[in-house]
């Protein structure tokens, strides 16, 4: 099913197949002042691809909510730069900013952060309308093929309290996926999931990044994400730890991008701790 | 639906105290300017309930109850006037009442003509009273004044100025504002209010086409010994005098404020409060890059609809509370153009207070949701 992925041309930004759609260099960013000064981002470099899905892990505190504030254009870092689809987006005005992120940006948050008095429905439509300026036919359209997508299609009338946990989280993809957008930006999407759900949800955001081209970074503490991704960071105290394939498998046990739970000895697929 | 409404709808309860509050806004105007234009209709009730197109009186007269004599020759340059159907005298001032056990009153004296066309007669003098007015001495009062003036029954006499007066019938509606209304004919209105033979108080004239009205009124204004109105000019005029000699006004100005200020207060922190309750879902549509007037609009929409939802509860109860005070004797006036004035206010405020709950987004931090 196409969902109207945007091409590159359609981006009007130099962004060849195959070439980083993100990268950042040297970020920092720090907290406090004088003794009470926190350093939560440590010259930190990475760069993800277009259409890849890459994973952020880390221990509580080490930074990857900060960095993810920082990669998306929510948060100004101290010094480093950003640079999406070959805008360094740190440099834009703020108006700039704010509709480079119309355009491209889309976010899932732990919490769901759903209106509860708007329909599964409604949800959606509100983003279509007000983000891409659909009309309400559009809107109504759009939605109906990304409920169908997230196997939502007899939810739609439904508000969030009438909904489960991982159908609230599924309707919060689908408020993010509406605006086909080239980042979707992912903050433990999944920790407030039972594992079936959670593995659900990661499968859409894989889908969206492999088949639509979107580029998903997701942060997670949850170590069962990482055969589903293309690629892992590993953050701790602010810093890049080894990120590469190898060293994760050595460090989790599981090999990226494999797409189905691997059984590796210790592991406990329920919990997901090693 | 729009999402504004959606959102009030299933949140209704909380919204509550906001629609409540502008509610008891648009009450507050509505039955304070509703009392004021009753209490002070009375003051042109001679205006509203006779049948005159224009009134001609001393310059620069304020109300109609405040008239000083003019000469009757006066008439001939209302007479003169082409569009003119025809013109009478009439009297009107105010005189004392000697009551029986010894006390006087301050009355208010109104002498006319008295025919079936007359243009001076209020339209609740009967055929039977104003044939017995004829008679020299013979007064109507209304019936809501009778003990005012120790008036027992239709029969009793009393003075006026002196002259003895005798009580011929009684009117049932036209109660009076500082003196009672006494009605008579124009022989017993002159020793009653002390005027000379060749002194009146008003002409009164009635148009062949009563449009006419104003034109004639603008032609005699070019004259400076009399005052020239139409019959809605003088009747509003005077109204108009008493709300503001009296400072009714100023106090009416004082409540409404006060009813206005509580009702932004309240609407406001409903609005606030409730926007706040959903600051993270708005802090997501900030973090996708919608523009922060979509959220602002939607809270404009809000205020908007609480405005509308409370008008729609205040009018019902306006018009029992204005029914029951009718009741009680106490007339409310509710034309059409004062509850459309008090919806206006109140939606104003209403949406004024909804800029007033705007600065909960300036607290909407998207980032804030990544920590």
């Amino acid at each position: 099913m196409s969902i109207g992925h945007k091409s590159i041309s359609d981006n009007g930004l130099r962004n060849p197949a195959g070439a980083y759609s993100i990268q950042c260099r040297d970020l920092m960013k720090s907290f406090g002042t004088g003794e009470m000064l926190t350093v939560a981002i440590n010259q930190v470099s990475l760069e993800i691809k277009h259409g890849e899905i890459a994973l952020m892990m880390g221990p509580s505190g080490s930074g990857k909510s900060t960095l993810l504030a920082m990669l998306s254009g929510l948060l100004h870092p101290d010094s480093g730069k950003v640079v999406a689809l070959g805008q360094e987006i740190w440099k834009l005005p703020e108006t700039e900013l704010e509709r480079f992120r119309l355009r491209h940006c889309s976010f899932i948050f732990q919490g769901y952060n759903l209106f509860a008095s708007l329909t599964a429905r409604q949800q959606l439509e509100l983003v279509a309308e007000w983000g891409d300026g659909a009309t309400k036919k559009e809107a109504r359209k759009k939605t109906d093929e990304i409920l169908c997508l997230l196997d939502l299609a007899k939810k739609g009338h439904l508000q969030p309290g009438e909904l489960s946990g991982g159908e609230k989280q599924r309707v919060a993809i689908g408020r993010a996926l509406i605006k086909c957008p080239d980042f979707c930006f992912a903050d433990e999407p999944t920790s407030a999931l039972d594992w079936a759900h959670g593995e659900q949800v990661i499968d859409l955001l894989r889908t969206a990044a492999h088949k639509r081209g979107c580029t998903v970074l997701i942060v997670a503490h949850d170590a069962r994400i990482i055969p589903y991704v293309d690629k892992v960071f590993y953050l701790e105290d602010g810093k890049l730890q080894d990120s590469n394939p190898e060293g994760l498998t050595r460090v989790f046990g599981h090999q990226t991008g494999t797409g189905s739970k691997p059984e590796i000895p210790g592991h406990d697929a329920q919990t997901g701790t090693i | 639906m729009s999402y504004a409404l959606t959102i009030l709808w299933y949140d209704r309860q909380r919204y509550l105290p906001g629609v409540l509050a502008v509610s008891f806004s648009a009450l507050l105007i509505a039955l304070q300017c509703g009392l004021l234009l009753g209490l002070f209709s009375i003051t042109s009730l001679p205006i509203d309930h006779t049948n005159a197109d224009i009134w001609i009186g001393a310059p620069g007269v304020l109300s109609v109850d405040l008239g000083r004599p003019i000469r009757e020759a006066t008439l001939a340059r209302l007479e003169n006037q082409p569009e003119i159907e025809r013109t009478e005298i009439y009297l009107q001032g105010f005189s004392y009442w000697s009551k029986s056990d010894g006390g006087t009153e301050l009355c208010m004296v109104i002498g006319s003509r008295l025919d079936e066309n007359a243009l001076g007669k209020v339209n609740e003098l009967t055929k039977d009273l104003y044939e017995k007015l004829e008679e020299p001495g013979a007064i109507v009062i209304d019936e809501s004044d009778m003990e005012r003036l120790s008036i027992k029954a239709i029969g009793d006499v009393a003075e006026v100025a002196g002259n003895r007066v005798r009580v011929v019938g009684m009117t049932k509606t036209l109660k009076s504002l500082a003196g009672p209304y006494v009605f008579c004919s124009v022989t017993t209105a002159r020793p009653l209010l002390r005027v000379f033979p060749d002194q009146i108080t008003y002409v009164l004239g009635k148009c062949k086409d009563p449009a006419d009205a104003k034109t004639v009124v603008a032609r005699l204004r070019e004259n400076n010994n009399f005052s020239a109105f139409t019959s809605a000019e003088f009747s509003f005029r005077s109204r108009w005098h008493w709300l503001t000699k009296t400072k009714a006004g100023i106090a009416l100005g004082y409540a409404a404020a006060l009813g206005l200020l509580v009702g932004a207060v309240v609407t406001s922190q409903t609005l606030y409060s409730a926007t706040m309750a959903s600051l993270k879902e708005f802090a997501v549509l900030r973090a996708m890059g919608i523009p922060k007037w979509r959220m602002q609009l939607l809270v404009m929409t809000q205020s908007f609809w609480v405005g509308i939802s409370g008008i729609v509860l205040a009018f019902p109860a306006v018009h029992g509370l204005a029914e029951l005070a009718d009741r009680l004797g106490v007339r409310v006036e509710l034309p059409f153009w004062l509850l459309g004035g008090a919806a206006t206010v109140t939606i104003s405020m209403a949406l004024f207070a909804g800029l007033l709950a705007l600065r909960s987004l300036k607290s909407m931090e998207p980032a804030a949701l990544l920590r």
